[in-house]
């Protein structure tokens, strides 16, 4: 047995200050957490309102737009008639709006970190670590402490969805930069570019198919917690899995999940097709 | 030490237990080398039970103990395929695959876990008394009843952040046997129109929840229940319902029932859930179950012992087991006894 004596406990600080938090600041995270409420609303709002057959056509339009094919547009489609068919439509739509929202603050967090990580050595060497922290923690650990802070409901699965989500967007970006060639930048300094002209007009641009991967990764990985997003009281299809899991409906939970599935093919093609087509236009141009 | 009649019940427990070693099956279940597997309860009054009962079987009888986790819905029905042999505290009556499986004889319950149970509708103490230590005035003072949670003033103080013009319900977790009642309830009250009925996924989410509304002296309306360390550690105010009525409770229980008028939930009679063919083949081991009734203010000090200590279950249940020899050495012979204490030095 480890000798006693070694023992170290940083159970009752923590728990002392997360209650501490929550007694003297909690208006703070209130405030905040509203903040991030209206703007998913706002989203739910805009999913949940349209009538489902123009959701069905926008997503054709982005399958188009970013795949150029037909047969994919006609897949994508059937695949959301199919969880409209199962009644999972206004879940999906749900889920949909959260699994947007989480994906807005991941890009709106995740790139512009991912740059500073591709300048700063020093950067790099500190965040690393932590992204494999939020990577690798068990995701209840800080369910927890979110829902006393931000309440339950949609905003602590919105926040805890970031934590999973993020990472890889903020590697993929890093990555992306980096990979950039020497030589081009080198070209583009000596023609008098400003590190900003360089950052938007060389490395960004050249950068993209690797940084839509890590959108790509983000999306998916922002689906695959929506199940334990709705363990904190968040609804959609998650809440319906759980709900099968926890009363033995298995088949209740595999529509559920089939509607998951659904979602996560349908916005990966979207994505990958983004990041391919821009790849393509960086070979030909 | 012992007083008279514990001695008398000891020398009983001892004659039975002795009767059935000497006996033809004297190969006890736990002998075979068979494990008796619990079901991995996870709530806080669950949990104790569970590690206070596999602590008496494994020190004292030697038997082989296991736990699996899962939910209660889950591990009642593996209960009925015998992969699980004891759920330590079967709320009776309350769950569609208990009940089916109880009436296809595949699982019976045996003695009492503990007795005088309850659970309802609860608001904070604050809300209805104010609490001038914490500076806090009655936001509804008149507040005592679930008739009265349809008033549009009282609805608008339990306000959904996600749905503002509605109150917000925090029921219990999804897929739980009291979601399903609760649910009915609601529509039965006529409160669907003025409330979302919020299932927070998980005991942890609903704890926190509560603790969290506690802690920032917020209104909070939700359903709970007793024993609890909740229920020990905050000062809360059950709401009062219609008194309970069979015919009512059918139909709030099954999901064809109508939904016309509201009751209380009935007195508790929570049990030992058995497999039928483990209670044959282990009578040893439901000799035990039959005597062990936790005494309710034991499993409250041990639940207040288990927050206020951040102790675990299996910490929790060793402490139970030092401290009070004497309720539980009732349930076992001497010499198991004798076994479990010298396992605790």
């Amino acid at each position: 047995m480890f000798p006693d004596s070694f023992h170290i406990s940083i159970r009752g600080p923590i728990n002392t200050a997360v209650q501490s938090l929550v007694v003297n600041y909690g208006f703070v995270f209130k405030a905040v957490s509203q903040t991030i409420l209206q703007a998913i609303l706002f989203i739910e709002w805009i999913v949940r309102g349209l009538p489902w057959w123009l959701v069905i056509i926008a997503f054709m339009a982005l399958t188009w737009q970013a795949t150029r094919k037909a047969t994919l547009v006609v897949i994508v489609a059937v695949m959301l008639f199919v969880i409209g068919a199962l009644g999972l439509w206004d879940l999906a739509m749900q889920t949909l709006a959260l699994m947007l929202m989480a994906t807005l603050i991941s890009v709106a967090i995740g790139i512009p970190m991912g740059i500073w990580l591709a300048k700063s050595r020093l950067m790099r060497g500190i965040t690393l670590p932590v992204l494999d922290v939020m990577q690798t923690m068990p995701s209840f650990v800080y369910l927890i402490p979110a829902i006393m802070l931000f309440g339950l409901g949609k905003v602590p699965a919105v926040l805890a969805t970031i934590v999973y989500a993020v990472p890889p967007l903020i590697r993929l970006t890093d990555l992306g930069i980096r990979q950039v060639d020497g030589e081009v930048v080198e070209a583009a300094t000596a023609f008098g570019g400003s590190p900003r002209q360089i950052l938007f007009g060389v490395e960004l641009p050249l950068a993209t198919p690797t940084i839509m991967a890590g959108l790509n990764q983000t999306i998916m990985m922002a689906l695959s917690m929506v199940v334990v997003a709705s363990m904190i009281g968040a609804r959609g299809l998650g809440e319906q899995v759980l709900n099968g899991i926890q009363t033995l409906d298995v088949g209740k939970g595999l529509e559920a999940g089939l509607g998951i599935v659904i979602l996560a093919i349908v916005l990966d093609r979207i994505t990958q097709g983004f990041g391919r087509s821009k790849l393509e236009d960086g070979q030909n141009g | 030490m012992l007083s008279a009649k514990l001695k008398y019940t000891l020398l009983a427990a001892g004659l039975t237990l002795g009767g059935f070693a000497s006996g033809a099956n004297a190969a006890s279940y736990c002998a075979d080398g068979k494990t008796v597997t619990f079901a991995g309860i996870d709530w806080e009054s669950g949990a104790l039970i569970t590690e206070v009962m596999k602590a008496i079987l494994s020190k004292g009888y030697g038997c082989k103990v296991d736990s699996i986790p899962g939910n209660s819905v889950t591990l009642e029905q593996a209960t009925a395929n015998n992969d699980v042999q004891i759920f330590a505290e079967e709320w009776i009556g309350r769950s569609d695959v208990w009940n089916n499986a109880a009436a296809a004889g595949k699982v019976t319950s045996v003695g009492k876990t503990f007795v005088g149970a309850s659970e309802g509708w609860f608001v904070p103490e604050y809300l209805v008394k104010g609490d001038p230590a914490r500076g806090l005035k009655p936001l509804a003072p008149d507040l005592k009843s679930v008739s009265q949670l349809s008033e549009p003033k009282i609805a608008a103080l339990f306000k959904d952040p996600e749905e503002p013009s509605k109150g917000r319900f925090l029921n219990c977790p999804s897929g739980w046997t009291c979601e399903g009642v609760n649910t009915a309830k609601l529509e039965a009250y006529k409160l669907t129109g003025a409330y979302v009925n919020f299932r927070p996924g998980t005991g942890t989410a609903l704890d926190a929840a509560i603790s969290s509304a506690y802690l920032q002296s917020e209104p909070v309306l939700f359903y709970y229940w007793s024993p609890t360390a909740v229920m020990g550690k905050f000062k809360l105010i059950k709401l009062e319902e219609p008194a309970y009525n069979e015919a009512c409770w059918k139909d709030l229980t099954s999901a064809s029932g109508k939904r016309e008028a509201g009751c209380a939930f009935p007195a508790v009679e929570v049990a030992y859930g058995v497999n039928s063919t483990f209670a044959k083949e282990a009578p040893e081991i439901i000799e035990i179950l039959e005597k062990a009734t936790f005494p309710l203010e034991e499993v409250n000090a041990s639940l207040a012992y288990m927050v206020d200590q951040k102790a675990d279950a299996v910490a929790a249940a060793s402490q139970f087991l030092k401290t009070k020899g004497a309720v539980w050495g009732a349930w076992v012979s001497t010499a198991a006894k004798a076994r479990i204490e010298a396992s605790l030095k």
